[in-house]
Protein backbone atom coordinates (compact mmCIF):
# COMPACT_ATOMS: atom_id res chain seq x y z
CA UNK A 1 0.00 0.00 0.00
CA UNK A 2 1.53 3.27 -1.09
CA UNK A 3 0.89 6.62 0.60
CA UNK A 4 1.83 10.09 -0.63
CA UNK A 5 0.47 13.64 -0.76
CA UNK A 6 -0.48 13.13 -4.43
CA UNK A 7 -4.20 13.55 -5.16
CA UNK A 8 -6.08 10.35 -6.18
CA UNK A 9 -6.12 11.37 -9.87
CA UNK A 10 -2.33 11.65 -9.99
CA UNK A 11 -1.92 8.25 -8.34
CA UNK A 12 -4.49 6.78 -10.72
CA UNK A 13 -2.48 8.01 -13.70
CA UNK A 14 0.69 6.64 -12.13
CA UNK A 15 -0.89 3.20 -11.56
CA UNK A 16 -2.17 3.14 -15.13
CA UNK A 17 1.21 4.10 -16.58
CA UNK A 18 3.33 1.86 -14.36
CA UNK A 19 0.84 -1.03 -14.14
CA UNK A 20 0.71 -1.03 -10.33
CA UNK A 21 -2.19 -3.05 -8.94
CA UNK A 22 -1.69 -2.43 -5.22
CA UNK A 23 -3.56 0.26 -3.29
CA UNK A 24 -2.47 3.89 -3.56
CA UNK A 25 -3.74 6.22 -0.83
CA UNK A 26 -3.88 9.97 -0.97
CA UNK A 27 -2.87 12.12 2.01
CA UNK A 28 -3.04 15.62 0.50
CA UNK A 29 -2.83 17.43 3.85
CA UNK A 30 -0.11 15.07 5.10
CA UNK A 31 -2.14 14.22 8.22
CA UNK A 32 -1.18 10.55 8.32
CA UNK A 33 2.33 11.37 7.17
CA UNK A 34 2.59 13.72 10.17
CA UNK A 35 1.10 11.06 12.49
CA UNK A 36 3.91 8.73 11.41
CA UNK A 37 6.47 11.57 11.89
CA UNK A 38 7.51 11.31 8.25
CA UNK A 39 6.87 14.90 7.20
CA UNK A 40 9.60 16.43 5.07
CA UNK A 41 8.85 20.14 5.43
CA UNK A 42 9.41 21.90 2.12
CA UNK A 43 10.78 18.69 0.60
CA UNK A 44 8.64 18.87 -2.53
CA UNK A 45 8.98 21.14 -5.50
CA UNK A 46 7.73 24.68 -4.81
CA UNK A 47 8.41 24.03 -1.11
CA UNK A 48 5.47 21.66 -0.62
CA UNK A 49 5.48 19.51 2.51
CA UNK A 50 5.77 15.88 1.45
CA UNK A 51 6.51 12.47 2.97
CA UNK A 52 10.08 11.33 3.39
CA UNK A 53 10.49 7.82 1.93
CA UNK A 54 9.86 5.05 4.49
CA UNK A 55 8.54 1.48 4.40
CA UNK A 56 6.72 -0.38 7.21
CA UNK A 57 5.56 -3.98 7.40
CA UNK A 58 2.57 -4.05 9.75
CA UNK A 59 0.94 -7.29 10.94
CA UNK A 60 -2.76 -7.86 11.57
CA UNK A 61 -2.37 -6.79 15.24
CA UNK A 62 -1.07 -3.49 13.76
CA UNK A 63 2.38 -4.18 15.20
CA UNK A 64 5.32 -2.96 13.11
CA UNK A 65 7.42 -5.99 12.16
CA UNK A 66 9.94 -4.40 9.81
CA UNK A 67 10.90 -0.84 8.88
CA UNK A 68 13.19 0.83 6.42
CA UNK A 69 14.26 4.46 6.64
CA UNK A 70 16.56 5.48 3.85
CA UNK A 71 19.35 7.99 4.34
CA UNK A 72 19.23 8.97 0.70
CA UNK A 73 16.03 9.54 -1.28
CA UNK A 74 17.64 7.82 -4.27
CA UNK A 75 18.12 4.61 -2.28
CA UNK A 76 14.85 2.76 -1.52
CA UNK A 77 14.04 -0.68 -0.20
CA UNK A 78 14.20 -3.20 -3.04
CA UNK A 79 11.27 -5.47 -3.77
CA UNK A 80 13.24 -8.57 -2.76
CA UNK A 81 14.18 -7.00 0.60
CA UNK A 82 10.52 -6.37 1.31
CA UNK A 83 9.62 -9.92 0.24
CA UNK A 84 12.22 -11.38 2.60
CA UNK A 85 10.75 -9.30 5.44
CA UNK A 86 7.23 -10.44 4.57
CA UNK A 87 8.23 -14.11 4.33
CA UNK A 88 9.89 -13.85 7.72
CA UNK A 89 6.47 -13.31 9.31
CA UNK A 90 4.79 -16.32 10.84
CA UNK B 1 62.41 27.41 -38.42
CA UNK B 2 59.43 25.16 -37.67
CA UNK B 3 57.99 24.93 -34.20
CA UNK B 4 59.87 22.07 -32.53
CA UNK B 5 57.64 21.87 -29.44
CA UNK B 6 55.81 18.58 -29.44
CA UNK B 7 52.34 18.78 -27.96
CA UNK B 8 51.10 16.19 -25.52
CA UNK B 9 47.64 15.20 -24.55
CA UNK B 10 46.76 16.67 -21.17
CA UNK B 11 45.58 13.31 -19.86
CA UNK B 12 45.19 14.57 -16.27
CA UNK B 13 42.67 17.18 -17.40
CA UNK B 14 40.72 14.78 -19.60
CA UNK B 15 40.72 12.12 -16.88
CA UNK B 16 39.34 14.75 -14.52
CA UNK B 17 36.58 15.46 -17.02
CA UNK B 18 35.74 11.77 -17.46
CA UNK B 19 35.64 11.21 -13.71
CA UNK B 20 33.33 14.21 -13.29
CA UNK B 21 31.07 12.77 -15.98
CA UNK B 22 31.19 9.39 -14.23
CA UNK B 23 30.29 10.99 -10.88
CA UNK B 24 27.11 12.29 -12.44
CA UNK B 25 26.27 9.34 -14.70
CA UNK B 26 26.62 6.67 -11.99
CA UNK B 27 23.31 8.00 -10.62
CA UNK B 28 21.64 6.37 -13.64
CA UNK B 29 22.33 3.03 -11.93
CA UNK B 30 19.39 3.74 -9.56
CA UNK B 31 17.01 3.05 -12.44
CA UNK B 32 18.31 -0.53 -12.65
CA UNK B 33 17.84 -0.95 -8.88
CA UNK B 34 20.83 -3.27 -8.31
CA UNK B 35 21.69 -4.90 -4.96
CA UNK B 36 24.18 -2.84 -2.97
CA UNK B 37 22.99 0.40 -4.49
CA UNK B 38 23.52 2.08 -1.12
CA UNK B 39 27.13 2.50 -2.21
CA UNK B 40 26.30 4.48 -5.36
CA UNK B 41 25.95 7.91 -3.67
CA UNK B 42 29.34 7.40 -2.05
CA UNK B 43 30.86 6.27 -5.34
CA UNK B 44 29.53 9.45 -6.89
CA UNK B 45 31.20 11.78 -4.37
CA UNK B 46 34.37 9.70 -4.50
CA UNK B 47 34.58 10.10 -8.29
CA UNK B 48 33.82 13.82 -7.93
CA UNK B 49 36.62 14.22 -5.37
CA UNK B 50 39.19 12.32 -7.43
CA UNK B 51 38.10 14.33 -10.47
CA UNK B 52 38.99 17.56 -8.66
CA UNK B 53 42.52 16.30 -7.99
CA UNK B 54 43.08 15.51 -11.68
CA UNK B 55 41.54 18.82 -12.78
CA UNK B 56 43.96 20.77 -10.60
CA UNK B 57 46.89 18.69 -11.93
CA UNK B 58 45.71 19.23 -15.51
CA UNK B 59 45.35 22.96 -15.06
CA UNK B 60 48.80 23.20 -13.48
CA UNK B 61 50.24 21.53 -16.57
CA UNK B 62 48.24 23.66 -19.00
CA UNK B 63 49.25 26.90 -17.35
CA UNK B 64 52.86 25.77 -16.80
CA UNK B 65 53.42 24.70 -20.41
CA UNK B 66 50.46 25.97 -22.43
CA UNK B 67 52.13 25.14 -25.74
CA UNK B 68 52.67 21.52 -24.79
CA UNK B 69 49.44 20.72 -22.97
CA UNK B 70 46.21 22.04 -24.44
CA UNK B 71 46.28 25.88 -24.30
CA UNK B 72 45.23 27.92 -21.29
CA UNK B 73 41.83 28.87 -22.69
CA UNK B 74 40.75 25.43 -23.90
CA UNK B 75 41.95 23.73 -20.72
CA UNK B 76 40.12 26.32 -18.63
CA UNK B 77 36.90 25.56 -20.51
CA UNK B 78 37.31 21.79 -20.00
CA UNK B 79 38.06 22.38 -16.31
CA UNK B 80 35.06 24.67 -15.89
CA UNK B 81 32.64 22.21 -17.51
CA UNK B 82 34.07 19.41 -15.34
CA UNK B 83 33.76 21.60 -12.24
CA UNK B 84 30.11 22.17 -13.05
CA UNK B 85 29.51 18.39 -13.30
CA UNK B 86 31.36 17.85 -10.02
CA UNK B 87 29.28 20.59 -8.42
CA UNK B 88 26.00 19.03 -9.54
CA UNK B 89 27.12 15.57 -8.34
CA UNK B 90 28.11 16.87 -4.89
CA UNK B 91 25.01 19.07 -4.59
CA UNK B 92 22.72 16.11 -5.43
CA UNK B 93 24.52 14.01 -2.83
CA UNK B 94 23.72 16.45 -0.03
CA UNK B 95 20.28 17.29 -1.42
CA UNK B 96 19.26 13.61 -1.52
CA UNK B 97 20.40 13.08 2.06
CA UNK B 98 18.65 16.14 3.51
CA UNK B 99 15.88 14.02 5.06
CA UNK B 100 14.28 14.69 8.46
CA UNK B 101 15.25 12.32 11.29
CA UNK B 102 11.71 10.96 11.94
CA UNK B 103 12.56 10.06 15.54
CA UNK B 104 8.85 9.70 16.36
CA UNK B 105 8.08 7.23 13.55
CA UNK B 106 6.79 3.83 14.72
CA UNK B 107 9.58 1.35 15.40
CA UNK B 108 9.65 -2.45 15.20
CA UNK B 109 7.43 -3.84 17.96
CA UNK B 110 5.38 -0.65 18.28
CA UNK B 111 1.80 -0.23 17.14
CA UNK B 112 1.34 1.53 13.81
CA UNK B 113 -1.22 4.36 14.03
CA UNK B 114 -4.49 3.59 12.29
CA UNK B 115 -5.67 5.88 9.52
CA UNK B 116 -8.35 6.37 6.90
CA UNK B 117 -7.40 7.76 3.50
CA UNK B 118 -8.91 7.91 0.02
CA UNK B 119 -7.69 5.46 -2.61
CA UNK B 120 -7.38 6.26 -6.34
CA UNK B 121 -11.14 5.95 -6.84
CA UNK B 122 -11.88 8.19 -3.86
CA UNK B 123 -12.95 5.25 -1.63
CA UNK B 124 -12.02 5.59 2.04
CA UNK B 125 -9.59 2.87 3.12
CA UNK B 126 -8.56 2.28 6.73
CA UNK B 127 -5.88 -0.05 8.02
CA UNK B 128 -8.25 -1.63 10.57
CA UNK B 129 -10.71 -2.39 7.78
CA UNK B 130 -8.00 -4.14 5.71
CA UNK B 131 -7.45 -6.70 8.46
CA UNK B 132 -11.13 -7.13 9.31
CA UNK B 133 -12.94 -10.25 8.00
CA UNK B 134 -15.08 -9.51 4.95
CA UNK B 135 -18.28 -7.77 6.05
CA UNK B 136 -20.45 -9.70 3.59
CA UNK B 137 -19.44 -13.01 5.15
CA UNK B 138 -17.50 -14.10 2.05
CA UNK B 139 -14.53 -16.44 2.36
CA UNK B 140 -11.90 -13.82 1.50
CA UNK B 141 -9.09 -14.28 4.01
CA UNK B 142 -7.78 -10.99 5.45
CA UNK B 143 -4.04 -10.42 4.89
CA UNK B 144 -1.46 -11.42 7.52
CA UNK B 145 0.30 -8.12 7.10
CA UNK B 146 0.31 -4.93 5.08
CA UNK B 147 3.30 -3.14 3.65
CA UNK B 148 3.03 0.65 3.98
CA UNK B 149 5.18 2.53 1.52
CA UNK B 150 5.41 6.25 2.14
CA UNK B 151 6.84 7.99 -0.90
CA UNK B 152 7.54 11.56 -1.93
CA UNK B 153 4.94 11.82 -4.68
CA UNK B 154 5.22 13.24 -8.18
CA UNK B 155 4.86 16.95 -7.66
Amino acid sequence: MAISVDPPEVSRDLCKKAGYTFTFLSDPNAEVIRRYDLLHVGGGTDGHDIARPAEFLVDSARVVRWVNFTEDVRVRARGDEMLVAAKGLR
Amino acid sequence: MPDMIQSHRNWALWLGFLLALGALLCNAVFFVNPPGKRAIPWLSVLLAGVSLIFLVRGLQRAFGQPRVYLGKILSSIVALVSLLLVGVAIFSFFQARAIPASAGAPKVGQTAPDFTLADTSGQAVSMAQLFAPAADGSQVVPPKAVLLIFYRGYW
